[in-house]
């Protein structure tokens, strides 16, 4: 959702990559802006590209965004209009839609908009009503068209493609999620397993967060100016996200802000914001897409898929994970990101070889739509995989123990001794090495050397490996703790540990060293308070031994032989997190005297689970 | 000292696969080279290759460079690639360039000795390098034809002490001698230990080919040590404690393991101080060194003080810009991310060093314009000239750290550091933990660089086993010239501890150099840049003694003072002033095990974490500035 930069610089790629068809929009597309109005008089403003050269009918590409439909004006054209540009040129009706209450649109937004699974009145509206109404009239008033619908949408217009789902109207017929935002408590955004996504969410609200008086074309200037060089130094010395509501910030101004500091726990909120109770009996035909690297919403990828399949047999439920960045899906070629060399262009084999295909089978007869269940970019081995389930059915979870002397291994260690570090929110470990202005995308994927150095991380190393190990699904972190404060978060990181004569990747910077490299493969952190409940946090007992075990989203990955399994652990992010007070508190709350140093204890046997494919 | 070394070889490699340009083909076309084996007054044979002028309008000078690493390329039909460096301008001069292997060393024949002690009251046939020097250039002067009987001496790093032994040969026809990061003390402060500090990181990586054997002359040394790691914090980690580096180099490394067996400054050491000879120097000297040298800033300055003090009546002067080991005969815009917005290696060589030899050896031109001292201040990036160094106008300001950890230039807070005054008193304190060091510079290395010595501190900051003490944003420029003097007061909970004191400029959050001035292409983000003006490292058992250590009563508060090599910096306006406190400077400095010890033999069991508090307030630690008034 944080994608606005991503998208942008996206969409530089994309035109510096057509320059040739710089006006292929303006040349092969009839423009005309309307406004559709919904079933409580709400009008919603609606872009509509028809293709100039009739071929029959055609079917509906809809996007629904809060990122705005524009440009605005029927002579204001888009650079590119469609998912894709394979697709831009078959003939298809492209639609955007800005969402209730953003941008040209009238309404009210909301964050995330709850769902209303039982609505009574036409004031009843919610996301999925209104992507209801809006294919319904689409349908009825639009020229030549065949009568189907097909909605796509990257981050937040993943959600609203995800919304379109329960109760859709019947034209819908095939529906792409991509990096949908879905759960931001547990896992998207904003929170993940509780912990506040500081810089993101401070950095996104203060551009989506800008409230507006009725429709406008252009929200202007952010909240505030957040002119920074050195985003670890800017949100140190901000200290307490309490400091972030003073007249130099958002001082209000952002209703979702003030939202978002309000619930601090799994309540009603976050709750009715969770679309995934009402992906019940979903049999359109989806296909929903994520990254291994987005930042954002990796979570929501793979929760909306499994949420899907879980509640509908049979279904026409697909994924697809490929090695991309929130929305490198989209870029034009995607063959190499941080130290990783994919070895092919895996966005164009999506575009041209899923999507399109995708949408051109369902919505148009065409073609045949062969895609596997789940198509998987498996890292490590740099290969596409197809299984007929995910995770896959032949995968073995195994255990391993971090031990004595900071060794991994599958086998647990006699000893129940402990590796200890002092938490200092003063002196937080940094996400990422060197000095930043905003978050370093290259982050889920860096080495973590600079990590393994300081006193404050733990390191557990297996033995060089001696065969491949394949990886394929989801990882469950089992930690024994005790801490001298209340409470404490626990950030695991799982590498995978080059060999100290690995090569050096083709036009490596200067002075770069792959050897020995500590690349991550997941890392995840849950905020200690939350370990037994979402919704009803706990305080540690000082000194006393709690188990918090916890989620690390999948991962398709394969230690190759000679490499070295790593897992670090450590008690900051920063400022990836918020820092944790070690206090048992509401951290909205905190004041800077709240925060102190803690002592963590983490017990030998500690585990991590991982998925290994036989 | 490495460095050089891989410059050389550097320098021949491309000799050969790169096109001669007009200035190769004028040296071979008006040179002749000769390759003599001089005798020395033991009989010991010196081998010297001299590159004659053909010209014969004029009686020309000697330009003489003395050195353990070869003076290679060897055979009369090859030449020094002289083209690639400014010194071409003294072969337009005439200049008679001779280079020689020191005794002992590649083909030159008897024994090496590392830093040859020099010898005052030598008898007979004794030896040492003033009595090389002095014999090579009576052997040179009666027998190369048409020399004008002056010549002078200089050399880098190894050849810098060459040169300083040089000057002490009393030698008539020597004039001027220019020793250039001279090797001075490799105990106190140069190259394999800073305070008492083994730097084992520059050790290791240069006595495993350094410190072969020559049983007999040669020309190639063959192959070092090449460790598979190629992150030297992951190697130096691993490897562990320093007995362990003993296995890997093996027995034939001599120097390397009497280093070991001389963990204290005692007379073995005291006898390699190359300062001790520096009474009643003859020839004109002009040292050079750079602010931000590695290997041998230290020497640079403490030569050039202990012959201001010795040899009074010594015509001594220095120059120190702002350069890493050997910068000044190479480009001098930058280094790292810091730059000087001139080119200031071509402002020595034109203005200082070329006049310096011209002077003295053909009397050509004049000197007049060679101050006492010529001294680059980095921060407003100009040179200064003065009559005295440290500089006469100097006010010893004292900075102190407030409770709450800032630092305050407080002139009236004028209370000494009294490890008896510490009731009431506050402190910082960290853990240091040999087992994670805190790292020398960011990323990852194969090699030590040599950038770090104007590396942005940020990735130290953020640790918790770094004190960081920042000053507020300073009104009016603050020029420090000459030493820094830390006074900590410190207590421990073992019984040894290393401490690392760093002086840092923070630059301004909107800091942008001068569009335009030269750097290193690298887009790095100036804004809060602290940029490190001087580290420097302790060993606390040294603290009241280099020749006799002191373990530290755990828990009883004591006083680590020491001096850090002297600086020449202006902290602008708009900056501030940072000093960051840590135990650990790791793989430069090796790891005290913070047990009392000898560390050379201690093993892996014996480092520990240590609890380390820094006092502060007015009664606490403090540090001596000297300011510019």
């Amino acid at each position: 959702m944080k994608s606005l930069i991503t998208f942008l610089a996206i969409l530089l790629c994309m035109t510096s990559f057509g320059q040739v068809q710089n006006n292929f929009v303006k040349e092969n597309f009839n423009k005309t802006d309307t406004l559709i109005g919904m079933r409580d008089g709400v009008k919603l403003y609606t872009v509509i590209y028809t293709p100039r050269t009739m071929t029959g009918k055609m079917a509906i590409l809809l996007e629904r965004t809060p990122y705005s439909a524009g440009p605005y004006g029927d002579t204001n054209y888009a650079r590119r209009v469609g998912p894709n540009p394979t697709l831009s040129k078959e003939p298809y009706i492209f639609v955007y839609q800005d969402v209730r209450g953003r941008y040209m649109s009238e309404g009210t937004n909301l964050e995330v908009t709850p769902n209303l699974a039982n609505k009574k009145t036409k004031k009843d509206v919610d996301e999925s009503s209104d992507t209801y109404d809006t294919v319904d009239w689409l349908t009825k008033n639009l020229k030549n068209n065949n009568g189907r619908v097909g909605i796509y949408g990257i981050s937040y217009p993943g959600f609203y493609a995800t919304a379109s789902l329960p109760g859709a109207h019947p034209a819908i017929k095939a529906v792409s999620p991509q990096a949908p935002v879905t759960d931001e408590f547990v896992g998207d955004d904003a929170n993940h397993n509780g912990a506040f996504f500081l810089m993101d969410n401070f950095d996104f609200m203060n551009y989506f967060g800008k409230p507006r008086s009725g429709p406008i074309k252009d929200y202007g200037d952010q909240v505030f100016n957040a002119d920074r060089k050195n985003a670890y130094d800017f949100f140190l010395k901000l200290g307490p996200i309490s400091n972030s509501q003073s007249a130099q910030y958002f001082n209000h101004k952002s209703y979702i802000w003030d939202e978002y500091l309000q619930h601090d726990t799994y309540d009603s909120y976050w709750k009715a914001r969770n679309i995934r109770p009402y992906l019940q009996n979903i049999t359109i035909p989806t296909l929903v897409v994520g990254g291994w690297f987005d930042a954002e919403d990796l979570f929501g990828a793979l929760n909306t898929y499994s949420s899907i399949e879980a509640h509908a047999k049979p279904n026409k439920n697909h994924l697809v994970m490929g090695p991309w960045t929130h929305g490198a899906w989209e870029s034009s070629e995607w063959k190499q990101y941080a130290s990783h060399d994919f070895g092919s262009n895996t966005s164009k084999y999506f575009q041209d070889s899923i999507e399109a295909t995708f949408f051109d089978f369902y919505l148009r007869d065409k073609g045949t739509f062969t895609a596997a269940e789940a198509t998987v970019f498996e890292t490590g081995s740099n290969q596409w995989r197809s299984y007929n389930t995910w995770p896959p059915a032949n995968v073995q979870a195994v255990t391993y123990y971090l031990g004595d002397k900071n060794m991994l291994a599958s086998t647990q260690g006699a000893s129940s001794g402990y590796d200890e570090y002092t938490s200092d929110p003063h002196k937080p470990v940094p996400y990422t090495n060197g000095i930043y202005a905003s978050r370093n995308n290259d982050y889920m994927a860096e080495d973590q050397r600079f990590a393994a150095i300081r006193p404050d991380v733990l390191v557990y190393e297996s033995l060089p490996l001696t065969a491949d190990i394949r990886l394929a699904g989801k990882i469950i972190a089992d930690l024994r703790v005790s801490m001298t404060g209340t409470d404490g978060d626990f950030i695991v990181k799982l590498i995978d540990v080059l060999p100290d004569d690995e090569p050096n990747f083709q036009n490596a910077p200067k002075g770069f060293q792959m050897a020995g490299y500590q690349r991550m493969v997941r890392a995840e952190v849950m905020r200690g308070k939350f370990r037994n409940s979402y919704e009803k946090p706990e305080p540690f007992i000082p000194g006393q031994v709690s188990t918090v075990k916890f989620n690390l989203n999948d991962v398709a990955h394969t230690f190759k032989k000679g490499h070295k399994i790593m897992i670090q652990v450590q008690s900051s992010w920063f400022p990836l997190v918020d820092l944790n007070p070690q206090k048992f508190m509401r951290i909205p709350e905190a004041t800077e005297r709240d925060f102190q140093t803690s002592t963590i204890r983490l017990y030998h046997g500690s585990n991590i689970t991982l998925p290994v494919v036989n | 000292m490495q460095k050089v070394l891989v410059c050389y070889f550097c320098c021949f490699f491309s000799l050969s696969v790169i096109a001669q340009n007009a200035d190769s083909t004028w040296f071979v076309n008006n040179y002749t080279k000769k390759e003599i084996y001089i005798p020395m007054r033991d009989g010991i044979k010196l081998f010297t290759s001299f590159y004659i002028p053909k010209d014969q309008t004029e009686k020309h000078p000697f330009l003489i460079t003395r050195t353990p690493y070869s003076c290679a390329p060897y055979g009369t039909d090859k030449y020094v690639p002289l083209w690639y460096s400014y010194k071409m301008a003294y072969a337009h001069e005439n200049y008679i360039f001779v280079l020689q292997d020191v005794r002992g060393r590649y083909m030159s024949e008897g024994v090496f000795e590392d830093v040859r002690p020099f010898n005052k009251n030598k008898k007979g046939k004794q030896i040492d390098e003033a009595s090389d020097t002095y014999d090579a250039l009576d052997w040179m002067v009666k027998n190369i034809p048409n020399n004008n009987g002056n010549a002078g001496v200089f050399g880098t790093s190894y050849p810098g002490f060459y040169s300083t032994e040089a000057a002490l040969s009393g030698h008539p026809a020597l004039k001027a001698v220019s020793p250039q990061a001279p090797v001075t003390d490799w105990f106190i402060g140069d190259d394999f230990h800073h305070k008492g500090v083994f730097f084992a990181m520059d050790g290791f990586s240069f006595y495993p080919t350094f410190g072969k054997p020559h049983p007999v002359p040669t020309k190639d040394y063959g192959e070092g040590f090449s460790s598979p790691i190629k992150d030297n914090y992951k190697f130096y980690l691993a490897a562990g404690a320093l007995k362990n580096l003993d296995s890997m180099i093996g027995d034939s490394i001599k120097f390397w393991h009497e280093m070991n067996q001389h963990p204290n400054y005692d007379a073995w050491w005291q006898a390699r101080n190359a300062r001790v000879g520096l009474y009643n120097v003859k020839p004109a000297m002009l040292w050079v060194g750079g602010l931000f040298d590695a290997e041998d800033c230290y020497g640079a300055w403490n030569s050039f003080k202990a012959t201001d003090k010795q040899s009074p009546q010594t015509n001594n002067k220095i120059v120190m810009g702002p350069w890493y080991h050997g910068q000044w005969s190479r480009e001098g815009s930058y280094l790292g991310n810091v730059r000087f917005e001139s080119n200031t290696s071509d402002y020595f060589q034109k203005n200082l060093e070329i006049p310096f030899f011209n002077y003295y050896l053909k009397g050509k031109g004049s000197v007049q314009d060679i101050s006492k001292a010529t001294i680059f201040f980095t921060g407003e990036n100009k040179w200064r000239k003065l009559d005295h160094w440290p500089a006469a106008n100097v006010k010893e300001e004292k900075l102190y750290i407030s409770a709450d950890n800032k630092l305050l230039l407080d002139e009236s807070a004028g209370q000494v550091a009294d490890p008896g005054k510490i009731s009431a008193i506050s402190f910082a304190e960290y853990i240091s933990d040999p087992s994670k060091p805190v790292p020398y510079t960011e990323d990852v290395h194969d090699q030590r660089t040599r950038e770090y010595m104007t590396d942005d501190q940020r990735f130290a900051s953020r640790r918790p086993d770094v004190l960081t003490f920042e000053m507020g944003i300073l009104k009016e420029d603050i020029t420090v010239a000459g030493p820094v003097i830390a006074n900590l007061l410190t207590s421990i909970t073992t019984t040894d501890a290393d401490f690392v004191i760093k002086l840092i400029d923070v630059f301004p959050d909107d800091f942008t150099y001068p569009a335009g001035s030269l750097n290193n292409a690298k887009d790095y983000p100036m804004g809060g840049y602290q940029m490190l003006v001087r580290g420097e490292i302790m060993r606390g058992k040294f603290r009241n003694s280099f020749e006799k250590p002191e373990p530290f009563t755990p828990g009883k508060p004591a006083l680590v003072k020491f001096e850090l090599p002297d600086i020449a910096h202006t902290f602008k306006k708009g900056h501030r002033m940072m000093i960051q406190v840590q135990s650990t400077w790791f793989p430069l400095a090796d790891r005290n095990p913070q047990k009392f010890t000898d560390i050379y033999k201690a093993n892996d069991s014996d480092f520990q974490k240590a609890n380390i508090r820094i006092y502060t307030g007015v009664n606490g630690s403090f540090f001596t500035l000297p300011v510019i008034k």
